[in-house]
């Protein structure tokens, strides 16, 4: 392990906690604005030109707030509870491949925190460790309604694990490998969504539900059960676990464009380009989705999960199997 | 070991301590769910000694057993956490101690 | 070098947080401090080249049943005088008995270290692809397909076993 090697890694690290932390203010701008226009009113438009300095406005509010902690609350895990869905969301980012390889000051750098050779199912992994964030934001709170949106909230997304799993499984099959970079590489003449492209709605469908996102956002809107987990949370706690919120998105996203959107590949523009373009579309799907549809009800968002969208994946996976027998026997 | 300068013995020795940990749990605690708890760390530490072994003899058959004690603990919590579950819906209570109508 | 401190990192952080399981009051702390432990172990199971059983044991160990048995603690929510340890002369058994264990557990290790007569030689050098999702594969669908389908089975059992019990009504 040599210096250039560590350097390299330590720049890399810092571009992604960088592009995270600076993205995210960009991209509540954009839901802002865009969640305006669709409801045919304006958005946030005084603070800054077009109303981009609002995020940090709003953050610098946030970080003067008081910060509470409960005088019955659980301290120790009510400090660590917020922290936690950032930390995997962070790890997760850690394999996604932002574009090709480049060539500086005489190396061949991969633009990818780290190539592992399991990437799939570290992102799995991390993602279930995310559930953690917010059942012990719930428990930690020592109180009602944060603990039932806690467990409700966890409950949906330990749910909805199993279907985004299968659905990834699906793909493998094709691919023959779990590494990331690896699968980007494969999609240089076709991209998986045409052969997977239900792998892909479901994936989808699960990204969101795995996000909290509207519409699978009951358990921690703010009309519901008083704002659900994080209701007892405030200042840079609160920040926290808006952060983690929009940097999942961009988890969720970044894997369905490396899976099945060929990652960074594209015609003329750099790589880098091709998937920020790709990222900015799925962000702005994820936005769109939440100024449209009403929210699910518990129970019929629990039934979506394991009635329609379980044996969905298996149905898929099952005929990507078949057609992958036959077409090698033949 | 192969490929590594750390020797089997500190593995099983890390395993030992802590299926030890985990049968002092099973022995002296009197909560239902911390007794569980020690189980799976005693299961733990016959993951650890079985994938030590399996790198030390250079065949993945210790890599697969792992799997296996993965599945049956999965099986096992399952079922285990619904029977405290059912207990504790009856007698209010999780303290072993408690569950005492057999003795004679 | 970097293995060695990785294994003393690992190995002291596994048993540090293992005392904690078994010695804490409060059983989320507990069940927080076992999920310290997994994730320890994961950390070492890697540097055993064992990488798939590093990705599974975060993704179901420390990720399903961990959040199964938080869920349990918390929805029991058990308050009140339950003692930390048991109450009188079984307390000094109990430690009695788990030294006497270790100390067993011990000998073997350092006597025997690894192989009797009956053992393999240990491998000079580890096949390519070792520990990698392959080569599991590769094995669990051959070797040891049977026990494979059968663990399916027993996760069925377990999981309408887990249904019946926790009904509230009779079945």
């Amino acid at each position: 392990m040599d210096l250039a090697f560590l350097i390299e890694s330590a720049v890399k690290v810092l571009i992604v906690l960088g592009f995270v932390l600076l993205g995210v203010p960009l991209i509540v701008w954009m839901e802002r604005k865009v969640i305006g226009h669709m409801q045919d009113r304006i958005g946030p438009q005084r603070v800054g030109p077009f109303g981009l300095l609002q995020t940090i406005a709003d953050g610098i509010k946030l970080f003067f707030k008081e910060d509470l902690i409960p005088a019955s609350a659980d301290r120790a895990v009510f400090i660590i509870a917020p922290a936690l869905p950032v930390i995997t969301a962070f790890l997760a980012l850690a394999v996604i491949p932002f574009g090709d390889t480049v060539r500086v000051a005489g190396r061949d750098v991969p633009l990818q925190v780290t190539d592992v050779n399991i990437a799939i199912l570290w992102i799995l992994g991390t993602t279930s460790m995310g559930v953690y964030g917010i059942v012990l934001g719930g428990w930690a709170s020592n109180s009602k309604y944060p603990l039932l949106g806690g467990l409700r909230s966890s409950a949906q997304m330990i749910s909805y694990e199993l279907a985004q799993g299968i659905s990834l499984v699906s793909v493998i099959l094709m691919t023959g490998t779990l590494s990331l970079a690896a699968i980007v590489r494969q999609q240089e003449t076709m991209w998986f969504i045409l052969p997977q492209f239900f792998a892909f709605v479901i994936y989808i469908l699960c990204g969101i539900a795995e996000t909290n996102r509207a519409p699978f956002d009951l358990a921690e809107a703010e009309t519901e059960l008083v704002a659900g987990f994080h209701t007892e949370f405030s200042s840079m706690k609160f920040a926290l676990y808006f952060l983690a919120e929009y940097a999942n998105m961009m988890v969720v996203s970044g894997i369905a464009i490396s899976v099945w959107f060929g990652g960074w590949h594209g015609p003329f523009l750099p790589p880098v380009v091709w998937f920020l373009i790709k990222l900015s579309l799925f962000l702005f799907f994820y936005v769109w989705l939440r100024a449209t549809f009403p929210r699910l009800r518990y129970d019929q968002l629990m039934a979506f999960g394991w009635k329609v969208l379980l044996p969905a994946s298996l149905l898929n996976l099952a005929v990507t199997a078949v057609v992958l027998t036959l077409a090698s026997t033949r | 070991m192969p490929g590594s300068l750390i020797p089997l013995a500190a593995y099983q020795l890390v395993a030992a301590l802590l299926f030890t940990i985990g049968l002092v749990g099973v022995l002296v605690r009197r909560s239902a769910l911390i007794i569980f708890m020690s189980i799976e760390l005693m299961l733990n530490a016959v993951n650890l000694s079985f994938v030590a072994f399996s790198k030390q003899n250079g065949q993945m058959d210790g890599q697969i057993f792992v799997f296996f004690v993965m599945s049956v603990a999965a099986a096992e919590v399952a079922v285990g956490l619904a029977i405290l579950v059912a207990i504790f819906r009856n007698r209010e209570t999780a303290n072993v101690d408690d569950v005492h109508l057999l003795k004679g | 070098m970097t293995e060695a401190v990785l294994f003393t990192l690992f190995s002291v952080a596994a048993v540090l947080f293992a005392f904690n399981v078994v010695f804490r009051k409060n059983a989320v702390h507990c069940a927080l401090h076992l999920v310290g432990v997994l994730l320890s172990l994961s950390g070492m199971f890697v540097l055993l080249n064992a990488q798939f059983i590093a990705a599974i044991q975060i993704l179901v160990y420390a990720g399903a049943i961990m959040v199964l048995f938080l869920f349990v603690v918390m929805l029991l929510n058990v308050k009140g005088e339950v003692p930390l340890l048991t109450p009188g002369a079984a307390k000094g058994f109990g430690f009695f008995f788990a030294l006497l264990g270790f100390v067993e557990l011990l000998w073997i290790v350092l006597s025997s270290n690894g192989g009797g007569e009956g053992a393999p030689r240990p491998a000079a050098v580890l096949p390519a692809g070792f520990g990698s999702p392959a080569e599991i594969g590769r094995i669990l669908y051959s070797t040891w397909l049977f026990p494979f389908e059968v663990t399916s089975i027993l996760l069925l059992i377990a999981v309408i076993g887990a249904v019946v019990l926790a009904k509230r009504k009779f079945l």
